[in-house]
């Protein structure tokens, strides 16, 4: 379960920040009050345009941001107040594959699981799950510098999943990846929510929303200006595609947010 | 302490796995001495038994015949129709080493026991050529001045009255410590920050650029063991640098071939388990603040090359300390102790020479100590800054 009320989340910017985004204010609010709540078995999608607060949201999530005011409670820990307990809940999974190449897969999960504070008999029968469903035993010797994107792909899940987490959280997982490598983590995300763990999700890919989430929410300029679930959504948009369904949001509240009597 | 055991057990795999950290951190260290020592010294004596055996090219004005025949012409060509105008140029242009002129009255004030005068042209950048050609002179001048006792009937003590005999009884150690125990710390010093400055760009810059300190981030860890985790491995390759160097000077010490006496007998004097062990309590607190100030520099870096534009100016601040230890005069007092570096290349020093006082050691691995935990608590401070990490 995670709980989102009210979170703003405001970034000081130095002069080299105020230069490349060509301003003078010495601070810009990513995320303006933002309220959601996911709950488990069920796959919530965050969706925005390039630079909408996706990205600040689930870090803060997970627990990697600050909040700047409002409250996220994360399996009923504030990430605020038991950030640990949060992490030791919590699955984080980027469309980057981030693992460091002079390392071995099995290095790899090893370390995060000893990290997680896992038992060796535990994450030892873990990891031979996970890297048999993953097909990772084949190259589990091989070091992360010398595989594929795919490849890579597969080890990140491993090292996401190790813990069993009850709340996964994916941020545009499948940006960059090729349609077989995406696909696996379409199954994956499935598969989570079969499991009945919590899934959020961020994306800017319709049909990938279309395919797998229950609830969705469009964040634009760091203001949550939809939500509701995919049934809901499909519905009060049923003449015209998804795709569209989702400028045509982002649009009126843009024209919204540039309003001067609003 | 479960956490740092991990990280640093994970940090020290990666990094042994890292070709560029283990030469900086190894192989230079470790062959530095043994080149310095066997290359240097080899080259050097090539270089100057050359020197020392090159036919020369003298230019002589005005020179009286004796003086001539003392000129051995295996060592020496006399290089005819030279005068003082062309003379000057052939030395700058290296066609002629030198020019030997007497002055045109040098023969009467001779013998007329009086001093004549001698001009000489070189080029002090040509090795050799001013002692060769003095050791010549001074010869001939040895036997102008025992013709002239003899004609006189003098004794040679009447004209050199004082008998200088010199005798330095400053221990062996404490001459050794005086030269090399200056030069050493400064070489220890060095590589254990270059030792240093690689892995910390690789653990904690390299961690942001690779994008992989946005998962580590999610883990029930604290950042401080975290940061620890690194910070002691960063710390251990600087020391490992170090030992390095030591081990390459001990193998040079021990194993290479026609190593000057002089040489073996000072180095040998150094390496003992004494001094090593009295460098080490030093060299422990200094690789840890030299791991926590690189680190605190680079946490702000968003790519490696940022991160070397931020270290590569520290590498001054670094030596600057260092190589006040190779002024003479300066010795381990109640104001160096307290400066960083400059504390631990003079305290090499005086343990080298047997002169360090107890309490001078104990305030300098203090005062490392104190750095280390201070350096480290900044990089803590830069390291859980969200902007800074991210």
């Amino acid at each position: 379960m995670i709980n989102v009320q009210n979170v703003s989340k405001t970034f000081k910017l130095n002069k080299q920040q105020k230069k490349e985004l060509q301003t003078t204010a010495s601070s810009i609010n990513a995320v303006n009050g933002v309220s959601f709540q996911c709950t488990p078995g069920r796959i919530y999608s965050l969706l925005g345009p390039n630079g909408a607060g996706k990205t600040t949201t689930l870090r803060m999530i997970a627990t990697i941001l600050q909040t700047t005011s409002g409250e996220i409670h994360v399996c009923d820990y504030s990430v605020n107040e038991k950030p640990s307990l949060v992490r030791s809940k919590i699955g984080f999974l980027t469309g980057s594959t981030n693992l460091y190449d002079r390392l071995s897969p099995g290095e790899i999960v090893e370390y995060f699981a000893k990290l997680h504070g896992m038992e060796k008999s535990l994450y030892t029968e873990r990891m031979d799950m996970l890297f048999t469903q993953l097909g990772i035993h084949e190259f589990s010797k091989k070091r992360i510098g010398q595989m594929s994107t795919g490849m890579k792909q597969k080890v990140s899940i491993a090292r996401s999943m190790i813990h069993d987490p009850e709340v996964v959280i994916f941020d545009e997982p499948t940006s960059g990846l090729d349609v077989i490598t995406a696909n696996n983590i379409i199954e994956l995300i499935r598969q989570c929510k079969d499991e009945g763990k919590t899934v959020i999700f961020s994306s800017h890919i319709m049909s990938e929303v279309d395919l797998l989430c229950d609830d969705l929410a469009i964040i634009s300029k760091g203001d949550l200006v939809y939500q509701n679930t995919m049934d809901n959504f499909r519905a009060e948009f049923s003449d015209i595609s998804l795709t569209e369904a989702f400028i045509r949001v982002v649009q009126d509240s843009k024209t919204l947010q540039n309003d001067p009597t609003l | 302490m479960k956490t740092i055991i991990t990280v640093f057990k994970k940090e020290v795999l990666d990094t042994l796995r890292d070709r560029r950290t283990l030469m900086s951190a190894i192989v230079m260290p470790a062959l530095l001495m043994p080149f310095l020592l066997y290359g240097m010294t080899k080259i050097t004596s090539f270089i100057m038994e050359k020197e020392e055996n090159k036919k020369l090219k003298i230019g002589l004005l005005e020179a009286p015949t004796d003086f001539a025949g003392l000129l051995d012409t295996a060592k020496f060509e006399i290089i005819n129709g030279v005068t003082l105008e062309t003379g000057r140029d052939q030395i700058l242009a290296d066609s002629l080493d030198a020019m030997i002129g007497f002055a045109s009255n040098y023969g009467d004030r001779i013998n007329t026991m009086k001093s004549g005068k001698v001009n000489m042209w070189y080029k002090s950048t040509n090795i050799k050529v001013k002692s060769r050609l003095s050791d010549i002179i001074d010869d001939y001048e040895s036997k102008i001045l025992d013709n002239r006792i003899t004609e006189l009937n003098l004794t040679k003590g009447a004209i050199d009255p004082i008998d200088l005999i010199r005798y330095d009884i400053a221990p062996k150690n404490e001459q050794i410590g005086q030269t090399v125990g200056g030069f050493l710390p400064y070489i220890f010093i060095a590589f254990c920050f270059m030792g240093c400055m690689y892995p910390a760009l690789d653990l904690i810059t390299g961690e942001k650029e690779r994008g992989t300190i946005e998962t580590l981030l999610t883990v029930p860890a604290s950042k401080f063991n975290i940061l620890l985790g690194k910070v002691f491995t960063i710390a251990l390759v600087g020391l490992s640098a170090a030992l390095m160097t030591i081990l390459g000077l001990a193998v040079a010490v021990k194993f290479l071939p026609d190593m000057p006496e002089d040489i073996l007998e000072a180095l040998g004097n150094i390496i003992g388990i004494k001094f090593v062990l009295m460098l080490f309590a030093m060299l422990i607190p200094l690789s840890i603040f030299f791991a926590g100030v690189i680190s605190a520099m680079v946490v702000r870096a968003k790519s490696f090359k940022e991160a070397q534009s931020i270290v590569t100016p520290m590498s001054f601040l670094v030596i600057i300390p260092a190589v006040i230890a190779l002024l003479p005069g300066i010795k381990l007092d109640w104001v160096t102790v307290f400066i960083p570096i400059a504390n631990v290349a003079l305290a090499s020093k005086e343990i080298v020479a047997g002169t360090i006082q107890p309490i001078h050691y104990i305030i300098t691995v203090a005062t490392l100590i104190i750095l280390a935990l201070f350096s480290v608590g900044i990089s803590y401070r830069q390291f859980s800054k969200e902007g800074m990490i991210l």
